[in-house]
Parts: C-alpha cells; structure tokens; sequence
C-alpha cells in the first residue's frame, strides 16, 4: 500500500470514521469492520456511477419544493428553498467557493439518504435558536391592568397603545415595578450585558406567543392602511365581502372604495367614549360642535350602508352628549375654547356675579351625567374582561333608556337654554329655563307610566335647577333681604327707592314678567300685583312669569317686602335674640320644600318606618320568592332549593336596586318620583307651597301686629274718621260752627290763619296729640265753578300729616277721598245749621212792625201773614229733608260702614289687604256719599236744595221786607221739583233694589214729600 | 490571520449548521459527525451515490448484525 497518495490515506480515514460512525464498530480490527471497510473500498474505487450533475440536483430540489407545497406544508416548503440556497452559497470546510460540485454532491448525497421529507415532523431549529426562550408573560392582561408609565430603566420599551390609553382609565403604561419584564432576560444576556441598561430586545419569536399578542392588543386601527386583522373565513364574518363581490358582479361600473376595516369591539368602545364625551375619535368625527360619523369605516359582518345608519343614530347622541357637556364647561369655567358667541359664555367675565341657575341646572345635569359615565364605564369594563359577547346592538339596547333620557334633556336643553337670544337678560333666561322644565314635566306628566322615568328625571332636574330661586325667596321672605347678584329672579329691587319712603310699598321691586310666547320682556310695576291691580292683566299673565311660581307670587312678595320694612321698623321683639340664634338651625325654604317632597314620596310608597320590621319584611318576601320560585323550577322537573333561593334573592336584590339609587343627601327617591309625578302640580301644592304660605302668614302677621302695636295704625285711622268724617262730632263742631257763625255774618272767614286757629283750638282740647297734625288751608278754586253759596267752602281743604309708615295706608290720594267726603258733610252741617239757627222771632218782630206801620193798608197784610206762614212752612220742608240727608250720611253710612271697616281691619293678614281694605272703605263711603261721577245728578240736585237752603236762610235773616212772594214761590217750586226728583230717583233705585242702603234716605224724603 | 482563519471557521460550522437542517428535513438520519465525514468524503471526489449506497448498506448491515447479536443473546 505504498503507493498510496496521502490523498488515498485521508480518504481511507474518512470512510474508517464513516464505519465507525455509522455501524458503532469501534475496533478496527473486527472482522466485521474490515468487511466493511472492504465493502466500502470496492464500492468507492471500482464501482461507476454517473458524476453529479448541478441541474439534476436543482430539479430535485424544486421537486421537493413542489411537493411539501402541494403537501401545504408552507413553513417547510420555505425553510428548504431558503436552506438549500443558504447552503449553496456558503463555503465548505475544503472549498471556499460557491456552488461548486462539492455543494451539489454533498445535497445528492442527502438527497439520495433521503427518507419522505414530506412526512417528517420538521420545525426549523436553526432559527428559533436565534430568539429568546418563549415568553410566557401575559402581556395583555398586564397593559390592561395599567399603572403609570416610567421608561426609567427600559428606555426602548415599545410605547403601547397610546391613543387607547388616553380614553380608557384602565389602560395604562407600564411602571417600573413591574417584575414581568425580568423574565425576558436570557442567560446570555445576563452575562455579556456589563452595560445595566441595555434594552430588552422585545421581540416575541414564537409564533403562537406572536398570534396570542395580535389577539390581545388592539392592532392602530386608526393610523391609515393599518393592516387588516385576522378575522373567521366563515361567511357570516364576511358579508361584506360578500355584499361587495355582488355590487362588484352585479354593477359593471362598481369601484372598490378604500376602507378602514374595524372591529365590532372597537365600534362598541368608541361608541362608548363617543357618549361619555370624548371628542378625538376615530370613528366619529367633530365638525364644528356636530358629530358625523366616517363613512369609510366598515366591519367585516355588515354592509357599510347598515353599520353606517346604525352609527349616525348614535352620533345624534354624542352630539347631544357633546353639547350637553360644552354647557356644563361653559357654566363651570372649565372650557378650554372659547364657545361660540351664541352661548353667552363670552359675554360673562369673571366679575360678573354667576348666574346660579343656569349653575344649579349644569350641576344637575352633571350629576346626571356621572351616572351615565357610570354605566358606560361599567360596559366598557366587561367589554374589556370578555366574559361574555357585547354586540352594538346589545349596548344601545342596554342604554336605550339612558339615551331616551339623554334626548330629552337635550330637548329640555335646547329649548330652556340653547334658543334664548344671546343678549337677553339673566331673569329671561332663568325663569325661561324654569318654565321649560316644568312644562317639559307637565307634558311627560301628562302621558302615565309610559314616561316615569323620564318626569322622575326631569323633576330631579327641577328641584336642582329651582334650588337658587327658593333660596332667593327663602332669604327675601326670612331676612327681608332680596339678594340676587346676577339679577336672575324675577322680581328685581329698585334701588332708588330707600325703605323708609313712603312709595316704598308700591315702587320698591319691579316684577318681571316674560312672555314665553314672544320671548320679549315687559315690565310690570309692583303696584300692578300689589293692591289693587292683583286681579287685571291676568289673561296677559299666564303666558308669563315662573309658572311654578305663579300661585304663591303674591304671597311671596308680599312676605319679601313685609320682612323689608320689618327690618326697617327696628322691629324689635322680645325674642330676637332667640331668634338669632335659632337662624342657624332654621331650615331653610329649599331644605323644607325637598324634605317634604321626601316625606311625600314616602308616605306613598308605605314603606315601613322601622328597619326591623323592614327586614322582617324581605325575610317574608324571600320566603315567598323562594316558594314562587321552587314551583317554576318544579314545573321544569328541577329541584334545587338553593337555585330557588338564590333566583329569589336575585330578584329583590332588583326591586331593591332602584330604592338604593340615590346620591346626595337630598336626592329625591326615583322610583318613588314616578308616582308623585303624575300629581306634579299637587306635589307642589302640598310640599312647597304650604311653607311659602306659612312664612307668609308669620311675616305679614308681624308686621301687622307691630303697624297696629307700635305704629298705632288703628288710632290714625280713627282719627282720620273722627277729623274728616266728623265722627268726633263735638270737637269739629265747634271748628265748622265758627266758621259757618262768620259767613252769617258776611264777615271774611276765608283767612288760613284764623282757620288754623279755630281748628287747633276745637282738636286741641279732647285730641291735643293731633291738634301738630292737622292743618287747613284753602285752595285756588276755579272762580268758573263759583256760582252758589253752598260753593264757597269748596276751597277748603284738611290735611293730616301722617306719619311713615302709616302713610303707606293712609296716602295722599286717600286723604283726596276723605276731603271730599269731609266737603260734603261740612255743606250739609252748614245747611243744617243755617236752618237751625233761623228764629221765628225774626218773624214776630216784623209782623208786629208792618202791623203798626201798615194798618190802613189791609191789602198786604193778608199776604204778609200767609208769607210767614208759607215760610215756617218751607223752612220745616228744608229742614226735614236737611235732617234726612244727614242723619242718611251720619249714621246709616258712615256710621256703619266704619264699623265694618274696624272689624276687616282686625281681619287684615297682611299690609296689602289692609290697604285694599282702606282703599274699598273710602270707596264705599265716597261712592254712598253720592259723590260718584255717575250719580252726579243726584248729587246736583241735593247741592241745589242745599243752595236753596242757604239761600232762604239768607233771606230770612235779611228780614221780611227783602221778600218777594215770588221768590218764595220760586224756592218752594225749586225745592218741590229737586225733592221730588230726588225721590222719584231713590225710590227707582231702591225698588231695583240695588242699594239697600238708600232705602231709608229715600223713605224719609218720601214722608217729607207726602206731607207737602 | 486568525481573524480571517476563525471567521472561515464560522462560516463553515454556519454551513454545516445549515446542512444538518436540510439533512433533518430530508430526514436523512445522518448526525452532524457523520454528516461532516460525508461532507469530507465527497469534497475529496467520491461519489455520493456510492456513498449513499455504502451508508445505506451499512445501516443494513449493522441493523442485521445488531438484530443477529440480539437472537444470539
């Protein structure tokens, strides 16, 4: 073997180390082994075999390729093209070059020890090698998990899912705490990283762990040709396609549109934050304040067109939502952007006082709101645990009565808030808004039990948004204090008008009232509601104001102006103190009004006082759920007592559920609103009114009492009838006889300084404290009007000063009223007197003269005794209807009419029916006087007899001779034709029988007219 | 030198890892030491069909043999 090349020997131990390999025949010397070896040798050196041929190789490799292909066996498919590549352009341990026949023989080699590749189990070993061992982390339940982000030691850690984090709270970056990312680190990196803060290489190899992680993180849908996710081939999944494929076969000119595909999950979580009021979506879009909804957004379940008109019916209520939400920034201050110019935001700087109601309604609409975001939270959470399949369909169904809800307030809001002009002023809009709600309740009201969840909404809504006016009554009708900043209540003080004038009690508050209708406002002075126009525009007015209001506005404004000018009389009570002190712990009108409610509601539902017999109660009711239960079950062959327990529980764990829905401390009870409801005007009635009333009743009742005890109102306005209607017959009678003394005499008596005189002398002696008081002066009078005697005392005019705040009863158009009644009784006292005082000693006398100088004359004696007699006669005529006209005036009016007048006075509730009841007095007496315009005939032909009265004492007291008989004839035909006038009239009225009263004046000038 | 030498070195086990893939696909049933022989074998010119005979008589062979053995036993 000599001869043996070096190559031969490195040849012979290669194939002594393939034996060896291949047979594990160790010794070289077993006969086994060197036949082999023999084998080996005659096979390499002497058997022929065709040389290798590169392209028989290449189809092989291609055949092979084919057929794990036809096999499916993709990933095998691909390792082999790729192996085998990668090996023909590597070097061999010999050979540096490429593809050489080396290669080749080497890959026939293999292909001819080749044993069904394609049946083999083969997974690529070489580069799994090359990745991390599997990561067994839960990455997605660790980013949902979430806390916050701190990059600190992994700086590269890949930033997830930043835009979903943003809108979900339970989504949150990772922290550096977390000890799951440790569990990435291999071995070798451990050891050659000196560097600490070398990354984790984050990648996850595997690609099972690969498909777990596409599954549970949500892929950018929002990022523009994000890839498509992996979805079921089923054909359900697929109608899109479907639905395409046939506009695509059906329609030549169809054209495929790019789409954004998207998961249901993901269009039932954008719905979500769409309705909790996030505004960057990528479903939906905001244009301006108004919603649309993207129409290149598909699933692969649904046409376009259906998941699109789906969406747009949630879009108008993100719109709502969204609106809704900008009101409640706006109000609240937290508006990033200005809002539009319509929404009155800019208007209203931080100086300005803030405008409580809208406050109070933005407060209850967000308390609604939490709720809401409650709800949706909730969703979204089991959307986010996957417990259970949530469809859109199923959501929307699930929130339908939130959105109906939410429609409605929209509606409540559009109307109450939305539509109101810009510039109009904070009283418009609050009572606007007011007016809104409660007609919005009315009407749901009005509908049943279809709508109780909504009136119990929207009465929850009101009671919030009515908190500031209540509390603006509460602290005008308890302090007397009308604070309102922003000017939001409808009843506004003017501040000109200092408490202590004596206009205080008509000009002192404006009331506004807004015509809903027209929405312009009209202002209605004080004085319209207050005395004596309560009753007029009342047509006008039910359009207008706070409806809710309406019933007790009178009742508040005057318990708001009768604690003002309590304040102001120093009303000092003996317990004011106390009083004080017990303001602290005074509820206050809203605490009252809502506790009512409460009790209300309560009342209603019967609820058991005590919570032990309460729980006796659901003791009972779950025995009997259990028992109901257990007979279902029976009835579908199943017995299980503790199923039936536990359906029981379930149940009124349901019925339970509504009663425990209730936030604050004063949050109405909802369920319970929904019967109250239906009876929203009585629940009014009965819980807000009443404390309205009774604070009014105590106000007004205080302030009477301190007007009559302090103020001594009843002692003014007696000493108004004793002055002007001379009820204090003694003292006047000496004012007007010495007056009246003075004209007999034909002596001035129109002089301010003796009237004064005389009239401080009469009150001084029995009235000394009103003689300061009362004062006479004369006015200018028309010298036209002059004609008659009985004129001459028109001028004179008595005037009282009244002091504050009595003036507010006794006014100067009052003491007009009584003036002229004092007028009259002063020309009837006149006539009387005047007639009173003729003597028929006058007559004697001068009978006797014209006797003794005309005793020849025989002719006119005969005359001049029947003229005396004539006169006698006439002036007993004048007289007894004098007499009539007075004791009528005297007694059966004013006497009469006064003491009805001192009972209603001590019957006044309050201020204003006091000065109604003084205002209809004087009306009474004037009108009775005869003083009306429209019975002034009547009163022309009484002021004639009058006049013939003073005139025939005129004469008389001439004396006899100034006497024509004509003249008498005159008066006594004069007097006969107004006599019988006047009883012609009377009695026509008195058989209408339309005055009463006038029954006696017209019977006694009746005699008086019989017997002439 | 080394440098170069050692990077060939790489190169070569990176082609022998390769291979052993191919050979594991095929499910030839060649380990590496084997397969490197074989490699050897054919850079110095032998015929892979005799090679692939020889091993496939070998693996006969001591199949039988060891099956013989294990009756005689």
């Amino acid at each position: 073997m000599a001869h043996w090349s070096t190559f031969e020997k490195e040849t012979e131990k290669e194939t002594k180390k393939l034996i060896r390999s291949i047979s594990k025949i160790e010794d070289e010397e077993d006969q086994n082994f060197q036949s082999a070896l023999k084998f080996t040798w005659s096979n390499f050196k002497f058997h022929r075999y065709l040389d290798v041929d590169s392209h028989k190789v290449q189809r092989s490799i291609s055949g092979i390729y084919e057929k794990l292909m036809v096999h499916s066996d993709l990933s095998k498919a691909g390792s082999w093209m790729r192996l085998t590549e990668e090996f023909l352009n590597s070097p061999l341990p010999n050979t540096h070059e490429t593809k050489t026949d080396a290669h080749y023989s080497v890959l026939s080699l293999l292909l001819f020890l080749s044993d069904s590749p394609s049946n083999t189990n083969f997974t690529e070993r070489l580069w799994a090698k090359e990745t991390e061992p599997e990561d067994n982390f839960d990455w997605a339940k660790y980013l949902m998990e979430g806390e916050d982000i701190d990059a600190g030691p992994y700086p590269d850690t890949p930033e997830w899912s930043e835009e979903e984090s943003e809108d979900d709270d339970s989504q949150q970056p990772i922290s550096r705490e977390d000890s799951g990312i440790q569990l990435d680190r291999t071995p070798q990196e451990d050891q050659d990283s000196s560097n600490k803060t070398v990354p984790v290489a984050w990648t996850v190899g595997e690609p099972d762990a690969r498909a777990w992680l596409e599954q549970h993180v949500v892929t950018p849908y929002w990022a523009t040709h994000a890839s498509r996710f992996p979805h079921s081939l089923h054909l359900h999944s697929n109608l899109l396609n479907v639905w395409d494929q046939h506009l695509y076969n059906t329609d030549p000119l169809y054209l495929p549109e790019e789409k954004a595909f998207v998961s249901e999950t993901q269009v039932i979580r954008e719905t979500l934050w769409l309705l909790s009021g996030v505004k960057k979506l990528f479903i939906f879009q905001h244009h301006d304040g108004k919603v649309s909804v993207r129409n290149d957004v598909v699933v692969t379940h649904l046409t376009s067109n259906c998941l699109l008109s789906v969406l747009e019916h949630v879009s108008v209520y993100g719109q709502a939502v969204f609106r809704l939400q900008r009101f409640i920034d706006e109000v609240t201050g937290h508006s990033s952007e200005p809002g539009p110019p319509g929404s009155g935001s800019c208007s209203r700087k931080g100086s300005e006082p803030p405008f409580r109601t809208y406050q109070a309604f933005v407060w209850a609409l967000n308390k609604y709101f939490t709720g809401f975001k409650e709800e949706l939270t909730t969703i979204e959470k089991e959307i986010i645990s996957n417990d259970e399949t949530v469809t859109l369909s199923a959501v929307l169904e699930r929130l339908s009565s939130h959105l109906a809800q939410i429609k409605v307030l929209h509606k409540v809001f559009c109307t109450g808030v939305a539509e109101v002009p810009p510039a109009t002023p904070n009283v418009v809009r609050a009572s606007h808004l007011l007016n809104t709600l409660y007609k919005a309740i009315i009407e749901y009201d009005s509908v049943g039990e279809a709508s109780e969840q909504t009136v119990a909404l929207l009465f929850s809504l009101w009671t919030e948004t009515v908190r500031p006016y209540l509390e603006i009554v509460d602290e005008w009708i308890v302090h007397g204090h009308l604070f309102d900043p922003a000017k939001e209540f409808i009843i506004q003080r003017n501040k000109d008008v200092p408490v202590n004038h004596r206009d205080f009690w008509y000009a002192t508050y404006t009331l506004y009232s807004v015509s809903e209708m027209v929405d312009n406002e009209e202002k209605l002075n004080d004085a319209a509601s207050g005395s004596s126009g309560g009753d007029q525009s009342s047509s006008n007015r039910q359009l207008t104001m706070v409806s809710f209001l309406k019933p007790v506005l009178k009742q508040i404004i005057m318990a708001g102006k009768s604690m003002q000018l309590l304040k102001n009389l120093d009303w000092k009570e003996a317990e004011s103190s106390e009083t004080s002190s017990r303001d602290a712990e005074r509820k206050s009108l809203y605490t009252l009004f809502l506790e009512s409610v409460q009790s209300r509601l309560c009342s209603q539902e019967g609820s058991p006082a005590n919570t032990v017999s309460e729980q006796q109660a659901t003791a009972r009711s779950l025995v009997k759920m259990q028992s109901i239960m257990a007979q279902h079950l029976e009835i579908d062959d199943v017995h299980d007592p503790l199923l039936a327990i536990n359906f029981a529980r379930l149940y009124l764990e349901q019925s339970d559920f509504h009663e425990r829905f209730s936030g604050g401390d004063f949050i109405v009870d909802r369920s319970s609103q929904s019967i109250t409801c239906q009876t929203f005007e009585l629940t009014l009635r009965s819980c807000l009114y009443p404390h309205i009333e009774r604070r009014y009743i105590e106000c007004c009742g205080n302030l009477m009492k301190t007007l009559k005890k302090d103020y001594m109102l009843l002692e003014y306005l007696q000493a108004m009838r004793n002055h002007f209607l001379l009820e204090a017959g003694d003292t006047m009678y000496d004012f007007y006889t010495a007056i009246f003394d003075k004209v007999q005499e034909k002596e001035s008596w129109q002089q301010p300084s003796f009237l004064n005189m005389q009239l401080q002398e009469a009150v001084g002696q029995r009235y000394p404290e009103d003689s300061s008081r009362l004062s006479v002066f004369l006015e200018n009078i028309d010298p036209s009007r002059k004609k008659h005697p009985v004129n001459n005392l028109d001028a004179l005019t008595l005037s009282y000063k009244v002091p504050w705040p009595v003036d507010i009863v006794i006014s100067s158009e009052c003491q007009k009223i009584y003036n002229q009644v004092f007028l009259l009784l002063l020309q009837i006292k006149w006539a009387k007197y005047s007639l009173d005082t003729l003597r028929f000693s006058d007559f004697t006398d001068i009978a006797e003269k014209l006797e003794g100088s005309l005793g020849e004359e025989v002719k006119p004696k005969e005359p001049s005794n029947q003229q005396i007699h004539r006169m006698c006669l006439l002036r007993v005529k004048l007289m007894h209807f004098v007499n009539s006209l007075h004791n009528y005036i005297m007694t059966r009016i004013l006497h009469s009419t006064g003491l009805e007048f001192q009972h209603q006075v001590q019957e006044a509730k309050d201020l204003d029916q006091l000065i109604k009841i003084h205002y209809r007095y004087l009306a009474t007496i004037h009108d009775r006087c005869l003083l009306r315009e429209k019975v002034s005939f009547v009163k022309e032909a009484i002021m004639k007899v009058l006049n013939l009265v003073l005139i025939f004492s005129d004469r008389w007291q001439a004396g006899f001779g100034a006497w024509k008989i004509e003249s008498i004839d005159k008066v006594e035909s004069d007097f006969k034709n107004c006599h019988m006038f006047l009883v012609t009239i009377l009695n026509k009225a008195v058989c209408r029988g339309s005055f009463p009263h006038l029954e006696s004046l017209a019977l006694s000038l009746m005699a008086g007219f019989e017997q002439c | 030198m080394a440098s170069a030498a050692n990077a060939n070195l790489n190169a070569v086990r990176e082609t022998m890892d390769v291979l052993l893939e191919i050979s594991r696909l095929l499910n030839t049933g060649l380990d590496m030491e084997s397969l490197s022989i074989c490699v050897r074998l054919c850079e110095q010119g032998i015929n892979p069909e005799a090679l692939s005979a020889v091993i496939k008589e070998l693996r006969r062979a001591s199949e039988s043999f060891k099956a013989s053995e294990n009756c005689t036993n």
